[in-house]
Formats: structure tokens, C-alpha cells, sequence
């Protein structure tokens, strides 16, 4: 005999499957994410030499970069734009129909009942992941290289970001009385995200730090292989919050002003357990080419010097060059000198009238009460700054280590009858074979 | 005595849809809620359903207090009005309710066949008929296993016809122990078809008995005058 929580699973698939939202969703994401691969697999051949270009461009070509990271990005943006109309119809629906007063009146957890419809929303997403993730067997068939382990942090990426998105509609859905004002303060909340980014670009600081947990700044890191704690930690917890929130405010019969003391404290512990977790500095790098980290070598000698680090960066927040000394040095010297500390100086945002100033472009590096002083923004120019002032000889270059890339100079054949056509089709037929079956 | 209800109030903003509202359901009856329109009807059984907060009022029940919590093993509310899982057939509906809810599978054809609704069984329960979905949403609240019923309008869109076959198999299910309370604003309808009754109007309990004792009341407050029936005995009252 069925349990009513499996009763009420049966009964949230149903409804997804008969979600117009839900359908689209699938229906698009086969020519977006084709779009995207099929871009991608003919820049990546042509720069591997395809059609007369120079042979040996292709050294260091990685498919994570070159070929994965564009084709789930279709998965970014299914995320943004489509998800939410499909969480927020699972979740409203009830409301609107007037099930949900049905519903309420067999006693379970409301955290059971919001359980339910985030699993079947998740299992939902899934399957709308099956165009990209049937790219990398269509890539296979070219004779294209695949890494599992990049892969799979893609793809973890993507599923956290749907969970995100999932509880924050979730959220929504049940705090306003109808779904179209649901969906504005979702889309509302992504755009309120993308605005912390852009202030973090402009300010730094606080701005910055906080851009980093935004779901763009999560899917950002997964897309280049590199798994952080303090991320995977964070996700789950803001899904959760969202989803509880949600439970909380789908509960009809309680005053209102008790779900906004049960609001308020849910907020409360998130924030909190969010604070703990963002003193969690341990990262993976799962990327085949090590793009997230300096050499094996190079790290095995920084892992020897104890003392801490500080580095002062002469050099406004939107330099490029600042941006080249973070995403070529700093992001990964953070990953192997957990005890590094990096302060940037500037009298202004664009440093462009600074550059008179003698100190203006000044990198400072001081370590066990030396220090040394460089303008050069490379890793190479990094570490070789830090071994001068530890005293530590450079490790020799190994020449087995460096990543050679896997260029292949395909054309991406058949992609287009399969994104374009079979996947559309498929999805056609299934939605006349479930409105069938479900008579 | 199935339970009481004590003191129920409900506010929404200024107005007071609800006040100080206190009853008696007992076992086995048929109990009929009956109030002009705006009278506090719905609102007193989406309270009582717990779909709705109430700002005060406790329910009891044999001499203990009924949480919010209990209720759902007490009573089952049937809005309505409302059109729930839209695109599921009612055969699915049915089948859900005796999963979901732990109703009574027993029931199952007899009910179909008491509400006429064979015939509707494959039918999405978006594309029924007022009075289909009406129908739909009675078998949904008889298949349910808690003692107590509570229907908003149970006859409303149904025709004459449909209206006397549904209040007979009402009528059958409350012969065997099922407490009814039904919401209705037709004073003739809740008249032939109920025990007693609890006289609503503006959100305040009027008057609560079977028709002579309401007469009674009636008599009472308003002189030596005497009252054949329910509707002026309403008009009396509120």
C-alpha cells in the first residue's frame, strides 16, 4: 500500500507532466543547447586546424573551455528564463486551483509536501539536461576526448543552480496570491543579482565578496572545473532556505504573523550557517588542464613556505591588469596559501589618472619581514617574486606536466538533426503520448 | 456531542467576519449552516477546515480541546467553487482521494454510481460542468474517512433532479453514521433536507436548534406570533 508521500509525489509528477511551462522548457533547451555545441564544435575545429587554419594553434585547446562550458551555458539561461515559470506553476497551481485546500487537510509536514514538488521539479530539470548531456556522446562519436571529472563538476554546477532557482520560485509562489507576480519578483531577484555583480566590478569590497555566491559567480566556477567548499556548502543551504520559506508560507491555516516570526528565524539560521561556510577555503581543481592551479611542482614548493604572505596591489578595481594578476595568479596562489592576504590600493575605480602617480601599478610582496617588489601581473612573474623573497629555488620545468590539449578538427555532423529535429520531434510525440495516457 | 466550537472570531482588516461564534455538531446529524450571502458561511468553514486562521475560538471534542493540528482527523471541508487538479481525470481524483486522504475504497463504486458520475470518470475535472464538478468534489468529500463532512453549498448548480438524488445518497451516508454539516443559503433546500440548523447573520450565531426550537426562539423575541416554517423563522431571527 502506497504511502501518501509517494500518493503525493505520483500526483506532482502528474501535474508536471501536464505543465505547458515544463514542455516548452524541454522543446527549447534541445535548440539552444545544439546552438551552443554546434557553435562550439566548429570554432574549437577550426581553431585545431579544420578547413587550412595553422595546425599547432590547437595546442592547449581544452574541451571544458572550448566546447562544455558553451554548450551548458544553454542550461544557464533555461535556468533563468524558463525554470521559474515551471517551479512556479507546480507550486501556484495547487493554490489557484483550490487543491491546495484539499490538500492541507491531510496532515503532514509542509515540509514533506514542498520535498515533493522540489523533487519532481529536479527530476524535471534532468531530463531537460538530456540535450547537453547527449552532446558529450555525439562529441565522443567525433573521437573528442572527454575528462569525467570536469564534466561532472559542470554538470553539478548546473544542477545547484537549478536548485537555486527551484526554491527561489518555490519561495515566491507561495508568498504571493498569483503567479504572475511570482514570476516578476523572481525574474525581480536575478536582476537583482546581476546588479551585485555589477557593483562588485565597480566597487570591490563587500560587493565583491557577496558576487561571489550569486548563482552566475557559482556556475562560473564549475565551468571551469574548480569545486569549492564553501560553494557546494552554500547552495544547498540557500535552496533549502527557499524551499523552507515556501513550506512555511504554504501553510493557509496559520496566522500570518506566525509565518513571519518562522520566516524570520529560518533567515536567521541561514544567514548564520552561510557565515560559517564562508571560512571554508578548501577547493578542488577538476579540470583536466589545471586552469584553476599553478604547476604540481610549483604548488609542492609554495606548500613549504609557513609564513604568511601579504601582498599589496597598486592597481584601481577596474584595471585589467588587476583583473589579469587575480584570474592568472592571485585566484590560485588563494588555493594553495590558504594564509594569503592581498590588499589593493587606489584612489579611484579606473586608475586612469593615477598613472602618473609613481606607485600606480606597484605589486608589493612581503614575506617573513621581506619584502620584494614587482609590476609584472603573470603567474610566472608572481611565483618568481615569491621565491626571490622566500628564498626558495623554482622547481625545474616538467615537461610531461604541461597540458598539450586535445585539438580535433571535426565539423560537427548530424548535431544539427539531432538538436534541431529528433530531440523537438521526440518531445512533440511525448507530450501527445502523455496527454493520452494520463486520460 | 462529535465537538463544539467556542468564541470563533475572524477579522479581516475592520470588518468582523466572524463573531464570537459558539455551535454544537453532533454525531450522527445533519446540520445545516444556513445565513444571507456575506453572512460569514465559507469564511466559518475554511476556519473550522484549517485553511484559514482564525484570530480566537477553540474547538472541543469528547471534552478536550481539538489543536489545529487534530482537526484534520475530525473533519473534512469541502470548498466550494473550486476546480482542484484541473487537467487529472475524476477516476484519477477519486483514486487519489482514497490513497492521499486514507479513504474508504469500499465506498468507491457506490458513490460513482449514487453521483452519476460513471459517466465522467475519464474526463479531465477542468472541463466538467458546474454541476458535474460539484458532483466530482461531494464523491471526493464522501470517500473520506474523518466522521464529520463539512460541504459549502453541497446543492449549488445542481438542477432539481441532480439536487434530490444528491441529497438522498447525503442522506444514506449520514443514515450510517456520518455527521453532515452543510452550508446553504437556499432556506428550502436546508429545510427538507436537514436536522438542525445554526442561523448565521453577520458574522453572529443567531440561533442554533431544529425548526420548532428555533421557532420557539423566534416566538420569543419577537411576540406572540407563531411560525410555520424555517424561512420565517429566518426572517424572524437575523
Amino acid at each position: 500500500m502506497r504511502s501518501a508521500f509517494l500518493w503525493l509525489l505520483d500526483k506532482e509528477w502528474r501535474e508536471l507532466l501536464v505543465s505547458r511551462a515544463w514542455w516548452v522548457l524541454l522543446l527549447g533547451m534541445g535548440p539552444l543547447a545544439g546552438a551552443s555545441f554546434i557553435g562550439a564544435v566548429s570554432v574549437y575545429g577550426e581553431v585545431s586546424g579544420l578547413n587550412g587554419t595553422s595546425a599547432g594553434v590547437g595546442e592547449a585547446l581544452s574541451p571544458l573551455v572550448g566546447v562544455w562550458a558553451p554548450t551548458f551555458s544553454a542550461c544557464e539561461l533555461a535556468a533563468v528564463f524558463l525554470l521559474p515559470f515551471v517551479a512556479i506553476r507546480v507550486v501556484a497551481g495547487d493554490r489557484q486551483s483550490g487543491a491546495l485546500k484539499l490538500e492541507l487537510q491531510r496532515g503532514m509536514s509542509p515540509f514533506a509536501r514542498i520535498a515533493a514538488k522540489a523533487a519532481i521539479l529536479l527530476a524535471g530539470w534532468m531530463v531537460a539536461m538530456l540535450p547537453p548531456l547527449s552532446a558529450i556522446l555525439l562529441w565522443r562519436s567525433y573521437g573528442g576526448s572527454i575528462y569525467p571529472p570536469e564534466l561532472a563538476t559542470l554538470t553539478l554546477g548546473h544542477v545547484l543552480n537549478a536548485g537555486l532557482t527551484i526554491a527561489l520560485a518555490a519561495a515566491m509562489a507561495s508568498l504571493t496570491e498569483h503567479p504572475s507576480t511570482a514570476a516578476i519578483l523572481t525574474l525581480s531577484f536575478t536582476i537583482g543579482t546581476w546588479i551585485v555583480s555589477f557593483f562588485a566590478a565597480v566597487q570591490g569590497g563587500w560587493w565583491e565578496r557577496a558576487a561571489g555566491y550569486t548563482p552566475a559567480a557559482m556556475v562560473a566556477q564549475f565551468q571551469h572545473g574548480l569545486v569549492r567548499l564553501d560553494t557546494v556548502l552554500i547552495a544547498p543551504i540557500l535552496t533549502l532556505t527557499g524551499l523552507g520559506f515556501a513550506a512555511i508560507w504554504m501553510r493557509l491555516g496559520a496566522a500570518v504573523s506566525r509565518r513571519v516570526y518562522e520566516s524570520t528565524g529560518l533567515v536567521l539560521v541561514a544567514a548564520a550557517a552561510i557565515f560559517v561556510c564562508t571560512f571554508c577555503a578548501v577547493s578542488w581543481d577538476t579540470s583536466e588542464s589545471r586552469s584553476n592551479s599553478f604547476p604540481e611542482s610549483d604548488e609542492r614548493a609554495l606548500q613549504q613556505i609557513k609564513a604568511p604572505l601579504l601582498i599589496v596591489a597598486h592597481l584601481a578595481q577596474e584595471d585589467p591588469r588587476r583583473f589579469d594578476l587575480e584570474h592568472h595568479a592571485l585566484s590560485k596562489l588563494r588555493r594553495v596559501m590558504p594564509k594569503l592576504k592581498v590588499q589593493y590600493v587606489s584612489a579611484t575605480s579606473i586608475g586612469l589618472f593615477e598613472q602618473t602617480n609613481p606607485y600606480y601599478g606597484e605589486i608589493w610582496y612581503y614575506l617573513g619581514g621581506r619584502k620584494t617588489m614587482s609590476r609584472v601581473t603573470t603567474a610566472e612573474g608572481v611565483l618568481e617574486a615569491i621565491y626571490s623573497l622566500a628564498g626558495v629555488a623554482p622547481p625545474p620545468e616538467n615537461d610531461e606536466a604541461i597540458f598539450r590539449g586535445h585539438p580535433l578538427a571535426v565539423a560537427p555532423t548530424g548535431a544539427g538533426a539531432i538538436f534541431y529535429g529528433i530531440w523537438p520531434c521526440l518531445i512533440v510525440a511525448g507530450g501527445f503520448f502523455v496527454r493520452w495516457r494520463l486520460k | 456531542m462529535l465537538f463544539e466550537v467556542n468564541g470563533l472570531c475572524k477579522r479581516f482588516g475592520r470588518i468582523a467576519a466572524l463573531s464570537d461564534v459558539s455551535f454544537q455538531v453532533r454525531a450522527g446529524e445533519v446540520l445545516g449552516l444556513i445565513g444571507p450571502n456575506g453572512a460569514g458561511k465559507s469564511t466559518l468553514f475554511e476556519c473550522l477546515g484549517g485553511v484559514l486562521p482564525s484570530d480566537s475560538g477553540t474547538m472541543r471534542s469528547g471534552g478536550r480541546p481539538v489543536g489545529t493540528r487534530e482537526r484534520p482527523s475530525l473533519l473534512f471541508y469541502v470548498p466550494d467553487g473550486i476546480a482542484p487538479w484541473p487537467a487529472q481525470s475524476v477516476r484519477w481524483a477519486l483514486d487519489f482521494t482514497l490513497g492521499f486522504f486514507g479513504g474508504r475504497p469500499a465506498l468507491r463504486d457506490e458513490v460513482i454510481d449514487q453521483l452519476d458520475l460513471r459517466q465522467l470518470l475519464g474526463q479531465p475535472l477542468g472541463t466538467l460542468s458546474k454541476g458535474q464538478r460539484k458532483r466530482a468534489l461531494l464523491a471526493i468529500g464522501l470517500l473520506t474517512p474523518q466522521p464529520a463532512l463539512l460541504i459549502d453549498e453541497p446543492f449549488e448548480g445542481l438542477d432539481l433532479r441532480q439536487a434530490r438524488d444528491i441529497a438522498a445518497a447525503l442522506r444514506a451516508h449520514a443514515a450510517r453514521g456520518r455527521t453532515l454539516f452543510l452550508s446553504i443559503h437556499q432556506i428550502g433546500d436546508a429545510a427538507r433536507f436537514c436536522d438542525r440548523f445554526v442561523l448565521l447573520s453577520g458574522g453572529r450565531v443567531c440561533g442554533e436548534g431544529t425548526v420548532q426550537e428555533l421557532a420557539t426562539l423566534a416566538e420569543v423575541r419577537e411576540g406572540s406570533r407563531t411560525y410555520d416554517d424555517l424561512e420565517e423563522v429566518f426572517l424572524a431571527l437575523t
